[in-house]
């Protein structure tokens, strides 16, 4: 508390004062209080364990220094392959995930962006599967993905093609798992881009259309710089949401197969609860949160500069 | 865009209303078609929920069920605890909505309203806080929970998401714009924070508090990652870790029980989507104001 600047500043304040201030703190201590248990402690606790040798199956662990580290990153041992491999799948469902929400997002706000009714209700429906439980929509896809009755391929072998194991051939499978959750984020994408689009100024499009630009034109220069801030709002949201995808790939693929969409979170969660080495799962767990913090700190700072189009 | 600029309305003026009725039309056709094409799994859930294991297992699929199957359901309800999952899912996520809720508003008002040493410093404490996700925190809170003898207890299940720190900023956006002359007749008329918070900046807020309270409900209800990680009992399994036994309990004849699967699925997710439909007024200002931000 005494780092603050306008405690120092005064020299005295009455004793009323004083405890309404009090009073005002004790009102955000609880959260406080929660993110520093729940929160803070934990991410030391896991840099922390990061440094012992904690099985789950054992009593007690002693410290073995950045050994774990070590396991990760030396290239002799497993660690390492299973780093990168494990870090390009993220990498490569976050970008279908984000790139395909904001494109298919825009696409169905352009398309769905009419006042009445019955638009009103079909873009309810197209967003209504984003509140749908992913474990309950989840079984849906695996029943639709299935090989010999689901219904893609009973549509798809009708144009005479041998059936796809969607979820199950290591090319398909990650493919499969981005489909499933795109389906359920472009509603959300859209809705976001709608209401950005409706808050924008007409005078753009009528100075526009008076310069005699088509409607192509008018989408390219004008619509698309106009929402830049909400594209990016979108794509850090959808980022940071898609890195850290368990329950869809749970359900569906269990990191499956042959590893090929054994995301990082999933990876943790299996080093940890089914290999019962916290030690390792910790030190991924470390090198996940440096990845996200970084992310995270670098889009912050690029879009304070760059994205402010409309004043 | 959906207007058509046309170069010259003088001329062509009849051509031109033709074509813009089409580019409706069409617009309106694709629009469907793709509405269509993303409700046909929920769409599916339903009337697959419904066949008899015969009729789900045909090589040409049936669109309509030829017979309803109803006893789908009971069989569901047989073979398992559905009722209790159900249960838990309504204690733990009314539970943590309040939780929420309450600590939400409060924090908002300290954060916005109030005045103490540090007030913006340990705001980014806060705002610092939505960078680090369960997924990263979840081996120490695991390990703390289980020492506590907190498995499978409902206060595992919601002590460790008890309070959101986007609530928090969502809520403190909309305290910071009432004006502080509110506050200040509240004060005037002998009420304290507890009556401000009461009278004035909540009834002031209520689209908010209220979208934040139904996120809140449907962000608990779908909750996955850490109720996965405390309970390993049935009798405190919630809804969306439940389907994922459910799956398991019948490995290797999923195919001939997908039927009684997407009926297990149905049932836990009508709560919600019940929700929605009441509800998506407040989820769509939600939107708006996400994308405002």
């Amino acid at each position: 508390m005494s780092t603050a600047p306008n405690t120092t500043k005064k020299k005295k304040m009455s004793p009323y004062k004083l405890r309404g201030r009090l009073a005002d703190f004790g009102y955000a201590l609880p959260a406080l209080l929660f993110f520093i248990v729940f929160t803070y402690y934990p991410v030391v606790e896991l840099f922390r364990i990061s440094l012992t040798n904690w099985n789950l199956m054992k009593d007690n662990y002693a410290y073995v220094g950045f050994k774990n580290y070590i396991w990760l990153f030396s290239s002799t041992g497993t660690g390492l392959k299973r780093l990168t491999s494990s870090l390009s799948v993220t990498f490569l469902y976050t970008l279908g995930e984000v790139f395909g929400s904001c494109v298919l997002g825009l696409l169905l706000a352009l398309l769905f962006n009419r006042m009445s009714r019955s638009f009103k209700i079909m873009r309810t429906l197209v967003i209504l599967p984003k509140y749908v439980t992913i474990s309950a929509s989840a079984l849906v896809f695996l029943w639709l993905y299935n090989e010999s009755y689901g219904v893609f391929n009973q549509l798809y072998t009708a144009l005479g093609v041998t059936p796809v194991n969607w979820l199950g051939n290591k090319d398909t499978a990650l493919l499969s798992v981005i489909v499933f959750s795109l389906w359920r984020s472009v509603g959300y994408a859209m809705m976001i881009y709608l209401s950005a689009i409706k808050g924008l100024s007409q005078d753009y499009f009528e100075a526009a259309a008076l310069d005699g630009a088509n409607g192509r034109q008018i989408f390219r220069y004008i619509t698309v710089p106009l929402i830049a801030p909400t594209t990016l709002f979108l794509g850090v949201t959808s980022f940071l949401a898609a890195m850290k995808v368990y329950q869809t790939i749970e359900m569906l693929t269990a990191g499956g197969p042959y590893e090929a969409t054994n995301v990082i979170v999933y990876w943790i969660y299996s080093l940890a609860f089914k290999s019962y080495r916290l030690d390792r799962a910790a030190a991924v767990g470390v090198v996940f949160f440096l990845i996200l913090l970084i992310c995270t700190l670098v889009t912050m700072k690029w879009s304070d500069r760059k994205v402010n189009y409309d004043a | 865009m959906s207007e058509t600029i046309v170069k010259n309305p003088g001329k062509n003026y009849l051509a031109a209303a033709r074509r813009r009725r089409l580019r409706a039309a069409l617009q309106t056709f694709c629009a469907l078609l793709l509405t269509l094409i993303v409700v046909f799994p929920l769409y599916w859930m339903l009337i697959s929920s419904l066949k008899s294991t015969d009729e789900l297992l045909l090589s040409h699929p049936t669109f309509f069920p030829k017979e309803l199957h109803f006893e789908n359901y009971s069989a569901v309800f047989q073979k398992f605890p559905m009722g209790r999952f159900m249960l838990n899912s309504l204690i733990v996520t009314t539970a943590c909505t309040i939780i929420q809720v309450i600590t939400g508003v409060m924090a908002a008002y300290a954060f916005s309203k109030g005045q103490f040493a540090g007030r913006d410093l340990l705001f980014t404490l806060i705002l610092g806080a939505l960078m680090v996700p369960m997924q990263v925190t979840f081996i120490p809170t695991y390990i703390m929970v289980s020492r506590l003898g907190w498995m499978n207890t409902y206060i595992g299940l919601v002590l460790p998401e008890a309070v959101s720190a986007y609530f928090i900023f969502m809520l403190r956006q909309n305290f910071k714009a009432v004006d502080e002359s509110y506050l200040d007749a509240a004060r005037v008329d002998g009420m304290g924070r507890a009556g401000m918070i009461r009278n004035v900046l909540v009834p002031m807020c209520k689209p908010t508090v209220i979208t934040v309270t139904v996120i809140a409900f449907i962000n608990g209800w779908n909750s996955y990652f850490w109720p996965k990680m405390v309970t390993t009992d049935n009798a405190y399994r919630t809804v969306s870790i439940a389907l994922k036994e459910i799956l398991n309990a019948y490995a290797g004849n999923e195919i001939m029980n997908f039927n009684q699967i997407m009926a297990a699925a149905l049932v836990c997710v009508i709560p919600v989507v019940v929700l929605f439909f009441f509800c998506q007024k407040y989820i769509l200002t939600g939107f708006s104001k996400a994308a405002m931000k």
